[in-house]
């Protein structure tokens, strides 16, 4: 079973949809919101594994909502003819409804959804884990601008402190999020990401090579190619988590 | 979008030159030989008068004097138009033509007294320094007038050329703007509007046939608005509650709507679509982007001599507004091409989270 969640502001448009999804047992809808304060609300309350999503609503865009999650669930757009969420889904190859919905367009997306599942059960994430640490098979969405991301957490190999920002680096991309490091590093597995110096956190499982450097220090290269210092300090728990 | 600014530097660097050369060449052969001949008559005539009979030597000195004079302001021609001094800025180009007017007077000044030398015209007594800034100066008198006239034939083709440049640009722009204003239906309204009509379908029979006849007549003038010039007020009218109505189905209780008509101005022309747009903008820029909805209040009367029409929303002005900005700017245009510049469209911001869009139209009273 799919639970879902509607997020949309018109009354009319959320129940369209539910009479829909009525096609499809496998998905449960489970609540609904009119604006993203809520949505954010209910995602949090009710970790749903997919949320239908309209990118227009007054106050807070889909979009704006999405970045502002700590962890993205499984998101199907929804929109009527938006210009501006066109060009964005055409850049991010996201998936997207247009309204009024086609049922056989409902239908691929739901199936796409399920075949990704199917690679990476729902089951798989250790529920008893306390749900504040971010698993690397979570997905974070990422906004910069206009072009905006779902990447998974073991996709990112590198954060960088950039004033009160941070700096993301995946694939060839390094959009920068509102975030501090530190408030990152709270919530990241600390089996995976480490923090190897006052503005980095490395993947572990990333890095291509690792060198001895002044002071006893290391200095890691990433698999992008990027080259970061190990600081003293962090050095000799570098080496402790390393020789297990 | 952004007004297209007129770079008057690109336009007449490009397509000018050409165009010069081939017309300005005919003004210009006629003007050199009226303008020589003028002086040739006047030396011819300066001799008759002081010595009573024209002598060879008269005639001679003249013709040096008059041809010396057409070769070299054709060479300076030349190299006016090779480094393109008349296209540049009064500024820019009166050291240049000073310097130029020096030079060709001195070398004018040689040659004719190489000339006289040779043809020994000259009478010998004077040094030759002294024949030389005497003869500079003869030439001076003429040559400076020649390249006022020379830059100042160029001066006023080019700017009337950029004028009517920026003329045509100015009614290609309005004309553009004309149509996107006339065609534009916004397809997010539409397809949300059938989103819902769908939906209540089920719930709503009823309600859901009268929103396909509103939804109807909206498409249908909006297709006919590129017909007509304008349409009476009424007949607009009726489109805007049309679409608030189908609105209403949207927002539900998000979106409240009234109503302040003075009978009287139903006849009154408007351009089509135009308070349409307007009451769209309301929407899409005011209540939708507010979580507990807001009211819409649409006013018209008269004030003066004109037919005032006010909309009102709930909302703010967002200083970004680079797409609905271009509507707002064309929609002042278009009320002035069709009612002359007493038309008036402004939007602002008044008390508490309200915004006014107030269109002026003066009413005919031959009507």
């Amino acid at each position: 079973m799919i639970r879902a969640i509607i997020i949309d502001d018109e009354r009319l448009a959320r129940n369209e949809l539910k009479k829909l999804l009525l096609d499809f047992p496998e998905i449960e809808v489970i609540a609904e919101a009119a604006n993203a304060v809520e949505g954010i609300e209910k995602i949090d309350s009710l970790n749903p594994d997919l949320i239908f999503l309209d990118i227009q609503m007054p106050g807070k865009t889909g979009f704006d909502m999405l970045s502002e999650l700590e962890r993205a669930p499984n998101v199907i757009f929804t929109t009527a003819y938006d210009e501006y969420a066109l060009k964005a889904f055409e850049v991010n190859a996201l998936d997207y409804l247009l309204k009024p919905v086609e049922p056989k367009r409902l239908a691929d997306a739901l199936q796409k959804l399920q075949i990704e599942e199917d690679k990476e059960p729902l089951s798989d994430h250790p529920i008893s884990v306390n749900r504040s640490i971010l698993n690397e098979h979570d997905q974070v969405f990422v906004k910069d601008g206009e072009r905006c991301w779902f990447v998974k957490l073991s996709d990112i190999r590198l954060f960088e402190s950039v004033g009160n920002y941070a700096k993301v680096y995946f694939g060839p991309n390094k959009p920068l999020i509102l975030k501090s490091l530190n408030a990152l590093e709270e919530r990241l597995d600390e089996k995976v990401f480490f923090r190897a110096n006052r503005k980095h956190i490395v993947n572990l499982r990333l890095i291509e090579k690792i060198e001895p450097y002044f002071n006893g220090g290391l200095l890691l290269e990433m698999k992008g190619g990027e080259k970061i210092e190990v600081s003293r300090r962090q050095t000799v728990k570098f080496k402790e988590m390393m020789s297990l | 979008m952004e007004n297209p600014r007129f770079d008057p530097s690109r336009t007449t660097s490009g397509p000018l030159i050409p165009r010069m050369t081939k017309n300005g060449s005919r003004y210009y052969w006629w003007c050199q030989i009226g303008g020589w001949g003028t002086l040739a008559l006047l030396l011819v005539l300066n001799s008759t008068t002081l010595e009573q009979k024209l002598t060879h030597k008269d005639v001679e000195i003249m013709l040096i004097t008059v041809l010396t004079g057409i070769l070299v302001t054709h060479v300076f021609r030349e190299v006016i138009r090779s480094s393109g001094w008349a296209l540049l800025s009064v500024e820019k180009a009166i050291p240049k033509f000073l310097l130029g007017i020096v030079l060709v007077c001195i070398a004018d000044g040689l040659i004719r007294i190489g000339l006289a030398d040779a043809l020994g015209l000259s009478s010998m007594k004077a040094e030759f320094m002294t024949r030389l800034l005497t003869l500079t100066a003869d030439t001076g008198v003429v040559i400076v007038p020649w390249t006022l006239i020379y830059y100042l034939f160029h001066y006023i083709q080019i700017s009337s050329k950029q004028q009517l440049d920026t003329f045509k640009l100015e009614a290609l722009v309005k004309e553009l703007e004309l149509k996107t204003i006339k065609a534009h239906i916004n397809p997010h309204f539409i397809f949300n509007a059938l989103n819902s009509i769908r939906a209540l379908i089920d719930e709503n029979p009823a309600r859901a046939r009268t929103a396909i006849t509103e939804l109807s007549n909206i498409l249908r003038s909006s297709m006919q608005a590129e017909k007509l010039e304008t349409v009476t007020f009424e007949k607009e009218l009726n489109i805007v509650k049309d679409y608030l109505a189908l609105e209403h189905i949207r927002f539900e209780d998000r979106l409240q709507v009234e109503y302040e008509i003075d009978e009287d101005t139903l006849d009154q022309p408007i351009p089509p679509m135009m308070l349409q747009t307007l009451v769209e903008n309301a929407i899409k820029h005011g209540i939708s982007r507010q979580v507990e909805g807001g009211k819409v209040r649409i006013v018209s009367d008269f004030k003066d001599d004109y037919h005032e029409l006010v909309i009102l929303n709930t909302g703010v002005l967002n200083g970004n507004r680079n797409s609905d900005g271009f509507g707002l700017a064309s929609t002042k245009n278009r009320l002035q091409l069709l009612f002359g510049q007493k038309a008036n469209f402004d939007i602002r911001e008044v008390n508490d989270n309200t915004v006014e869009a107030r269109v002026l139209i003066p009413v005919d009273m031959s009507k």
